[in-house]
């Protein structure tokens, strides 16, 4: 199947990550819903509500960049779709970025102003209860099952090589830390602290700004072609290392360049090979690229380039980063 | 037992004094029975042209004043200048034909609705900010009547 990791559980486990995706839409939703109805004058739930709006990006980005990225290449886009979700992820984080700022600004000058939020009752079933405890409530249906999402998107993740979704699984995982924020914010209002709102606010809107940022760091990293890492953007992924250990291993190669690019979930590589001698075969050559290919699951297709000696900015793609 | 407690629990709330004023209006009423009303004079919701307002807003703070004990202090001015008081906590109330939508809820608090007119306007009154002890004790009243008024219209 194209745009998937060629391993036996891939297939369900896409299955399992649109249900996922459509589970966390309709989830969020009803979050949302709900804080509008008991946000009143709480800068904390107001900067959750817009925290709780973009977190509707990642699945509705891996849904439409599920089926995007599956079309086969063509003319226009010989290299085929899967970059769209880069591409898409890149405005998606600067957006996430810029509202963070925003919320930051807005709850310091609430607090700088020494503004009082005023959360007043709430009719419910003929009668009237303070607001605050029912955002206390809401909060707590905003974080306990997104909790449990974020790790089971978690997974799903991992087996289908999936930035866009480990991403969404990152942000539902830290969603209980703005909550419990939030929720401490109400809880002081109640004990007559007013900052506390203000406070719980700037301290959300720093998650925001967190994510916003880890986020366009991975997606621009994506988009220049970086060495690919591991799925938890830390350390350097293993597919380059092996994939030139499996290449300069050829009987046929005395010297060998593996570049390796991540395209959505799939890899390509480019591999300049040094020949021992003057004479190789074709044969030798395609076969190198198939079985290369078969070295991780993720691999794509391997370009396999003879030279006769390594082009200058290919020998240099072994040299550290100049920090 | 436990299936009251969604009942129970903001009574118990309520009772431990949750939540609570962060410029102690409910305290200051408790033992001063002193409630500062601004008003502003609005057709038939207030008239303030004499020393003791009159108008359905007038009668309704007559009403809450006497359920929370407090004798109300009256004084008159512009929506600009009472939205300033509030925002000061130079008054704890301010009423004037105002409605759910008022610009002023930028800088005051907007209590529940007692009444909703036929263009669809929800009216209410407006409280100094974040003082939500206050704030729930005129909701809940301001809610009954509101229920009340409902319940003899239908």
């Amino acid at each position: 199947m194209r745009g998937v990791p060629e391993r036996p559980d891939a297939e369900a486990e896409l299955k399992k990550a649109h249900l996922l995706a459509w589970s966390s839409i309709a989830y969020i939703c009803s979050t949302i819903v709900l804080l509008f109805f008991v946000m009143s004058g709480s800068q904390a739930l107001k900067t959750e509500m817009t925290g709780e709006i973009l977190s509707l990006i990642p699945p509705t980005l891996f849904l439409i960049g599920d089926r995007v990225s599956r079309r086969p290449p063509n003319r226009r886009y010989p290299f085929g779709h899967e970059r769209a979700v880069s591409a898409g992820y890149v405005g998606a984080a600067t957006a996430l970025l810029l509202v963070g700022v925003y919320l930051l600004f807005d709850g310091g000058m609430k607090l700088a102003m020494r503004e009082h939020p005023t959360i007043g009752g709430f009719p419910l079933f003929g009668q009237v209860v303070w607001t605050g405890w029912l955002g206390i409530a809401v909060l707590l249906w905003s974080s306990i099952p997104a909790y449990f999402l974020g790790r089971a998107k978690r997974k799903t993740a991992e087996v289908l090589h999936d930035k866009t979704l480990a991403a969404d699984a990152d942000i539902n995982a830290a969603d209980w830390q703005s909550a419990a924020a939030a929720i401490v914010g109400l809880i002081g209002v109640g004990f007559g602290l007013w900052w506390a709102d203000s406070l719980a606010a700037v301290l959300i809107s720093l998650e925001i700004i967190r994510s916003g940022w880890t986020e366009l760091k991975t997606a621009l990293g994506d988009v220049m072609d970086r060495r690919p890492l591991t799925l938890d953007q830390k350390t350097d992924d293993p597919v380059t290392d092996k994939l030139t250990e499996f290449v300069k291993r050829q009987p046929w190669i005395a010297d060998a360049v593996v570049r390796v690019r991540e395209r959505g979930r799939e890899f390509t590589a480019e591999a300049h090979v040094v020949p021992l001698a003057d004479q190789v075969s074709v044969e030798e050559i395609s076969r190198t690229g198939v079985l290369a290919c078969g070295v991780d699951p993720r691999l794509a297709d391997v370009t396999i380039a003879p030279v006769k000696s390594l082009p200058d900015d290919v020998a240099r793609a072994r040299h550290p980063e100049e920090a | 037992m436990l299936r009251h407690w969604p009942v129970l629990l903001p009574l118990l709330l309520i009772a431990c004094g949750l939540p609570r004023d962060p410029e102690k209006t409910s305290e200051r009423i408790a033992s001063a029975h002193v409630l500062r009303v601004g008003v502003t004079d609005n057709g038939a919701w207030v008239n303030a042209k004499h020393a003791e307002p009159s108008g359905i807003e007038a009668d309704l703070v007559r009403q809450f004043a006497k359920r929370i004990g407090a004798r109300v202090l009256w004084s008159s001015g512009s929506e600009t200048s009472l939205a300033q008081q509030l925002k000061h906590h130079e008054l704890d109330l301010a009423i004037g034909g105002f409605d759910a939508k008022t610009p002023w809820k930028s800088i005051a608090g907007v209590s529940q609705p007692f009444a909703e007119t036929q263009d669809k306007k929800k009216h209410v009154f407006l409280t100094a900010p974040g003082e939500n002890r206050f704030m729930l004790a005129l909701d809940t009243f301001l809610n009954e009547h509101m229920r009340a008024s409902k319940g003899s219209s239908a």
